[in-house]
Formats: structure tokens, sequence, C-alpha cells
């Protein structure tokens, strides 16, 4: 089942590796009141949790709203998505800064670790199932990080495939996770190439259709993006995820 | 294939370990706060106590070796029989002498971001690396300033420029550890050019006549990438 929420978000964690081994476990805890829709909630100290990037709040709060029988598809659309809209939002006006970003999306992950097994139980599907890697060669993986830490406080399903990632180990991830995006990451002019080389393989090995392909780094420009057939050039962490999403909308 | 010999130096130095002072503001930059931006409070008491338990794990040091410097035209400068090319000649324009200097964090800061990383905490793992890589620029800084030793009255320093940023190609970088003792510090360049730790910052520096070398600029200001968060 498949449940097309607000803001054309999708969420399915039934895939998720660490739900696996909870599949056939007893019912959450907090499913115990059989949650139903509660469109007037108020979800203002959830939104300002996640907006001030305080995980412990963000967690209280939306325990609180679960315990109160909110759906926690409701609770993703109208508590975290707009909340986590709004820190990039103030990101881009240069009112945040990336520590702001990234506490708002440890906060936001923390609350998805805690509704992840009701919305498996709903089958929900994730925004949408990302594979991240910094190119061969290159060793610099902190902006590829925070672009992880972003998409998946954005209801993401990351699968980071560390530094210096080959080719061959991009094209292995997208069939084996049937990703959608891939994020090729680079810092230098001279790894730069090693993103052409990754697409070629993408090509070669006929996954290239599958996946929209993002790139993005300090060298890296959109004329590069477009040059080596990348989908998308990321100019940070918060155009990346806006991307993302617009991408897995099409 | 024998290693090249390396290049006879009038001077050259390694400091281990190099003197770091934090400075909040700096590190802040390295966060990625805009020039005089501060975090809230709550954040700023929660970088304060990961810059306290990054601080044990730095390894500051550097090297540098003095060349005369032999020509020099806009486009190229040569020292120790090698010609570097880029605008990093008009850049030194004046200097007499240049050093060529590698200084580092160490390793440790980097392996300790990853860490966190890989536990889910990116904000600590960011906050490491920030660190990692403000003390980079200090060890230079630091470094940079044991070259005062060498400059006669009047003189001063240039700038300083690094592979891959202003003037100079990163493909220099080559060049550059072959004019210097990176292996005493721990540092190598690998295929990619990329330096080990990658908390290392390489680059040279001119040494000449204040009135020639003065400038307000910093090396940003001479630097192409405008949307790097590391900017001054």
């Amino acid at each position: 089942m498949r449940f097309r929420l607000g803001l054309k978000r999708d969420f399915d964690f039934a895939q998720h590796p660490s739900d696996e081994a909870g599949q056939d476990a007893a019912p959450h805890p907090l499913e115990s009141q059989r949650p139903t829709p509660v469109t007037m909630y108020d979800f203002s100290k959830l939104r300002a949790a996640v907006l001030a990037g305080r995980a412990p709040d963000a967690t209280a709060a939306a325990r609180q709203a679960l315990e109160a029988a909110v759906d926690p598809v409701e609770l993703v659309n109208q508590g975290i998505a707009p909340a986590m809209d709004e820190v990039g939002r103030l990101y881009e006006a240069g009112e945040y800064f990336v520590p702001e970003l990234l506490l708002s999306a440890r906060a936001t992950k923390e609350v998805f670790q805690l509704i992840r097994p009701l919305l498996v139980q709903k089958g929900a599907q994730p925004t949408g199932r990302v594979v991240l890697g910094t190119v061969q060669g290159d060793l610099h993986d902190i902006g590829k990080n925070l672009v992880g830490a972003m998409l998946e406080g954005s209801g993401f399903e990351v699968i980071d495939l560390g530094v210096n990632v080959a080719p061959n180990k991009f094209v292995a991830a997208i069939t084996e996770k049937q990703a959608q995006i891939v994020g090729l990451s680079a810092l230098l002019t001279t790894t730069m190439p090693a993103m052409k080389t990754t697409l070629e393989a993408l090509r070669a090995a006929g996954v290239r259709d599958r996946v929209k392909v993002i790139i993005g780094g300090a060298p890296v420009t959109p004329a590069f993006a477009q040059a080596i057939g990348a989908d998308a050039y990321g100019e940070n962490a918060a155009v990346a995820v806006d991307l993302a999403r617009k991408l897995v909308a099409r | 294939m024998p290693a090249l010999e390396k290049p006879a130096p009038l001077a050259s130095e390694t400091c281990i370990p190099l003197p770091l002072v934090p400075r909040m503001e700096e590190i802040f930059r390295c966060l990625g706060y805009a020039r005089r931006a501060a975090p809230p409070a709550a954040i700023a008491r929660a970088i304060e106590r990961i810059v306290a338990e990054a601080l044990p794990l730095l390894q500051p040091r550097g090297t540098y070796s003095l060349y005369a410097l032999e020509a020099q035209t806009a486009r190229s400068l040569s020292l120790g029989g090698l010609v570097l090319e880029g605008n990093i000649g008009e850049f030194l324009h004046g200097a007499a002498r240049v050093a060529v200097f590698v200084a580092t964090a160490g390793a440790e800061i980097t392996r300790q971001a990853e860490v966190r990383c890989g536990a889910g905490d990116a904000f600590a793992g960011w906050a490491l690396d920030a660190v990692g890589s403000w003390a980079a620029e200090s060890a230079a800084e630091a470094l940079q300033e044991r070259l005062d030793r060498h400059l006669s009255a009047g003189e001063g320093l240039t700038l300083p420029y690094s592979p891959g940023y202003c003037g100079m190609d990163l493909a220099e970088q080559r060049k550059l550890f072959r004019l210097t003792r990176a292996d005493t510090v721990g540092v190598s360049l690998l295929p990619s050019l990329l330096m080990e730790p990658i908390k290392s910052v390489s680059g040279i520096i001119g040494l000449g006549p204040r009135a020639a070398v003065a400038t307000d600029l910093t090396p940003c200001d001479r630097c192409p990438l405008i949307g790097c968060h590391m900017r001054r």
C-alpha cells in the first residue's frame, strides 16, 4: 500500500534494513490507540523543536502527538515537513547556517526513528531512496555527509557508500537498493572527471535511465553538470534536498 | 624509478608541534557562519564542547623551505630549478625569496569526525571537521610567523597562496612537494593530488621589500570560489 502524502511526499519504510527483524514483532507500543487522522492537531511544538534543532523536544512532541492518536503520516505531513521546509528557507535566506541545518536534521531523524514502525505498518514509502558517495580518488566526505543528513531529515532513505567510491559500486548499489537518485560528490578539480567516469559506468551497465543524478562539491559548476550529462547540480545541501524532492516527484 | 633529488633551499625548518590558539570566531567561520554572524547561545555551547573534545586530537606541525627567486613573470615563478605557472607570478610581484610550506592538523581529527558521522551524529562530525580545517589553517599561519626570522629590515611577507585556489593550478602541487620536506611532518600527496592527512595546507609565500609586497587583501579576495563556506 502506498500513501500519497501532502507536499507530494511518500514514505515507505517497509524495506528499511533496520526494520527487517521487526516485521513480525508485536505492535509498536504507540500503536495501541489505533491512530486516526486528527486534522486539527496543533503541531506547533513539534515544528518549533525541529526548527530549533532540539531532538529531545521534537521526539517528546511527536510522542505526545501519537499518544493523542495523531496519524503518523499526518505528523510527517503537517509537523516535520513544513518545519524542514522552513529550515531550508532560513538557510537560503542566510538566517540559518550549516550547524542549524544539521541539528534540525538530527531532530527530524530521531522523530523518524520513533515513528518508523508505525509508518511500516501503514506501508508508507520513503520520500525516495538515494545512493550517495564521494567519487573515486577523492577522500572528502563532510559535504556528502551533510547532504545525507539533510536528506534523511527530509524522509529519504540514504545509502551512503562513503568516499573513494569506484563506479561499479554505484552501479551495484543502484541495482540492489532500487535507488531513484544518485548523489556524486567531489572536492577537487582532479577528481571531478571521476564523476563523468561514474556516469559512463551507469550508462554502460544500463542503469542510467533508472536514476536521476545530482552532483556537487566546491569546484563543481552547473556547466560541468550539464557537460557530463548529470540531471542536476546541487549548489548546497538545502538545494540538493529540494532537487531530490523534485526529481522523485517527476 | 629513483626518487628525484630535492632542490637545495637557502634555509628550511620543521616545527613539531606548532602552537595553536583557538579563536571561536574563526572556528565559527569554518563551520559555515558568515562574517560577523555567530551561532545562538545553545549551539555555541554545543560547539564549544566539541572544540574541547577536538583540541587533544590535533597534531599541528609544519615545514618550510626557503628559496631564492630565480626568475619571475606575470605567469610564472622559478625557484629551486622548477617553474611554478599561473597568476602566482603576478601575485608574488616584488618578492625576492619564496618559502614553500606544508602544514597539517594531523589525521586523528578527521578519523574522529568520521566516527561521529558514522554513528549518526553529523553535527558533531561537521564540527570536528571544521576544527580540523581551522587547525590546518592556523598551523600554516603559525608556520608563516616562523618566516619572520628570515626577513631583513624593511621586508615583509606576501599573502600565502595554495595550489587549486588562486593563481596556481592544483597540478602545481607536485612541484611544491618536490620543493619541501612534507614527509618530515607526515604529509603525503596522493595521485589525485589530495594531501593526506586531509586536513593539511600547502602553499607558497613571498618575502621581499614591505612596500612591494604589502596588501590589504586576503587570499580569498583573489579566489574564484565565491560560494566557499570557508570564505573570509
